[in-house]
């Protein structure tokens, strides 16, 4: 396994940004996820990295080697594919083989690691099988295997879970992870999927519009963003506008103050309010520093949503959903309550929605 | 809903079926050159087509031909129809219509013109005897080369398309794997295009070789008159020689040769590439 370093990498198509100046390294064993939406330069980087697609500057390189302009079939990264890409017209075992044909690999020697691959990914049983009489959670794991046999140097996933239905999503989703950290393979991951990244990454690089937002462990992102677009794109958050008032309150546009904490290394143009909905607790009655009106309830099995109404601002609180005799049970739509915060926990970062 | 169908099965049988019956008891009968077609019944005339030599011949030439087109219009259209197949530009459209204008134009018009092209004194040779490429004019009117050529120019956007709808149909990602996996370039094209393309070249291949066993106009426009293939042997008999009995012999000749052929090939396609 390999170190894979990216300088400066850039992509235009014609005047379009696809990627502009991302500088990323991988170390070995680790599995860092591109994250952002559909358009953000996740793919393309992706595709850059397996050779697919030249870039227009900028460098990719595997350990200290420079692969930039080295082609795709000389680059050794193994891909699992978001359609799979399996070849319709060989079997399961033929297309784990592929790749060692490729190199040179007699029959024998191909049989014996074609069948420890099958193994490896519990397929031993449908190696004669084409694609399409394989399950789709069959078939992701021939291109698992298929993209492992050749021991590859960087692995590539590229949105592996997204055709995959979400029971399954979520087991395959382990399984991906405990094989990664086991074999100790440097990985890169794209996913629009934030549950997919937080679960599966050691670090995510959240991207827009072609550039890095943020990269950071998933705990970094989630509890610390460096600006509203992050913070909202790595989980729910409440995101209010607005400056702050002094050292210890947050004014919204609405002119509603929030108690917040001195902030340590925040930024001069912080112009938002960021705090997670599931950090706000609900005291019934009208006790406390933020009171408001309860809008709506809504109630999501292990969890309740609350959306209340302070002011002209509208903040939502996720609660476990209480047992019945608890205060919060009695809560109904128009009570009012006072919502509460540890002031160290929101955010205040630069509002960079679009 | 069914009876829809209808006109269109009545209309087949009327204008295909019906003379193809009549075509064949007429094969049956026999010729003789003062009464002309004397009533028979006897397989003298396929015989005759399939032993004398000078029909022998006509039906190898034939063959051969249509083969030889066939492979070579596959060869050529394969890069322009994968390069087809894989435009994503909004100017596709227009290249399928470009691809297609060649048929706009009638087959005796377009070998009309290359005759003049081909010609002892045509462009071709002119400009080459200007430049010195050559000293003497190239022979290339009334050659098999050119009924060849021009056969190819007839056939090739047949197969170009065919070939492109099967084409795109593949997904680009299957190219994308297999270089992941290490192939280059030409094991791509062997390992995963080709195999995939396979309904594609059968059904382009059986288009074109069922074209080019049926040429009539660009045989004798541009292989003259001492050139023969099926189609204007047919011709020939039915309208030179008033001998309708050979001329619908031959006729089911051409029909159960390029049938054999066309089935064989589809057959051992299937069994080559059984996929789906």
């Amino acid at each position: 396994m390999a170190q894979l370093t990216i300088e400066k990498l850039t992509k235009r198509f014609g005047t379009s940004i696809g990627v502009e100046g991302l500088d990323l390294a991988v170390n070995e064993g680790e599995l860092v996820a591109l994250l952002g939406p559909s358009g953000c330069g996740k793919t393309t980087t992706l595709r850059m990295v397996a050779g697919f697609l030249p870039p227009t500057s900028g460098r990719v390189l595997f350990d200290r080697e420079d692969v930039t302009h080295l082609p795709a079939y000389k680059r050794a990264t193994g891909m699992v594919f978001q359609s799979y890409a399996l070849f319709p017209h060989m079997s399961a075992a033929d297309n784990v083989g592929f790749g060692l044909e490729m190199r040179g690999l007699n029959a024998s020697e191909r049989k014996i690691k074609v069948a420890d691959a099958l193994k490896l990914v519990r397929l031993s049983h449908l190696a004669d099988r084409l694609p399409r009489q394989l399950s789709g959670g069959q078939q992701q794991r021939v291109a698992l295997a298929r993209a492992l046999v050749i021991n590859p140097r960087i692995f590539l996933l590229d949105e592996p879970l997204s055709n995959l239905d979400a029971k399954l999503r979520a087991e395959v989703r382990l399984e991906i992870r405990a094989l990664q950290q086991r074999l100790g393979l440097t990985t890169l991951m794209v996913t629009h999927d934030r549950e997919e990244a937080l679960t599966m990454a050691d670090r995510l690089v959240v991207m827009e519009g072609g550039r890095v937002r943020q990269i950071g462990t998933p705990q970094q992102l989630y509890d610390s963003p460096d600006d509203a677009f992050v913070a909202d794109f790595v989980g729910r958050c409440n995101i209010l506008s607005g400056r702050r008032a002094n050292e210890r309150q947050f004014r919204t546009s609405g002119g509603l103050l929030l108690p917040v904490d001195v902030g340590s290394g925040e930024r001069d143009d912080a112009d938002a309010f960021a705090l997670r909905p599931e950090r706000i607790a609900i005291v019934p009655g009208e006790s406390g520093e933020v009171r408001g009106r309860v809008q709506a309830i809504t109630y999501m099995g292990a969890q309740t949503e609350y959306v209340v109404a302070i002011g002209d601002e509208t903040l939502v609180a996720v609660r476990p959903t209480p047992d019945a005799g608890e205060p919060l049970a009695a809560l109904k739509a128009n009570d009012s309550v006072s919502l509460q915060w540890d002031r160290k926990v929101p955010r205040l970062v630069p509002q960079t929605l679009s | 809903m069914a009876l829809l169908v209808v006109p269109a099965c009545l209309l087949v049988l009327a204008l295909l079926i019906g003379p193809m019956i009549l075509m064949f008891r007429i094969s049956l009968n026999q010729f003789s050159p003062t009464q002309l077609m004397v009533q028979a019944l006897s397989p003298d005339n396929y015989i005759k087509a399939a032993t004398d030599p000078y029909y022998q011949q006509i039906i190898l030439a034939t063959l051969g031909i249509a083969l030889l087109c066939t492979l070579l219009t596959l060869i050529l259209a394969f890069p322009a129809a994968y390069w087809l197949g894989r435009m994503e530009s909004r100017w596709k459209s227009l290249v399928v219509i470009a691809t297609l204008f060649p048929l706009l134009v009638g087959n005796v018009v377009r070998s009309a013109g290359w005759m003049a092209l081909f010609a002892r004194d045509g462009l071709v040779n002119t400009v080459l005897m200007k430049l010195g490429v050559v000293s003497a004019p190239l022979e290339i009117m009334y050659t098999t080369k050119a009924v060849i050529i021009g056969i190819i120019a007839v056939v090739l956007p047949y197969m170009i398309l065919t070939l492109s709808a099967v084409i795109e149909s593949i997904p680009r990602d299957l190219e994308y794997a297999a270089a992941n996996l290490g192939a280059s370039g030409a094991r791509v094209f062997w390992r995963v295009i080709l195999p995939l393309s396979g309904p594609g070249v059968a059904a382009g291949s059986i288009l074109v070789f069922v074209l080019c066993m049926n040429t009539y106009a660009t045989a004798v426009l541009l292989g003259g008159p001492r050139f023969k293939m099926m189609a204007p042997a047919v011709y020939d008999q039915f309208v030179r020689g008033n001998n309708w009995p050979m001329g619908a012999a031959l006729a089911f000749m051409l029909l159960a040769v390029t049938m054999a052929f066309t089935v064989f090939g589809s057959v051992a396609f299937a069994r080559r590439y059984r996929t789906g």
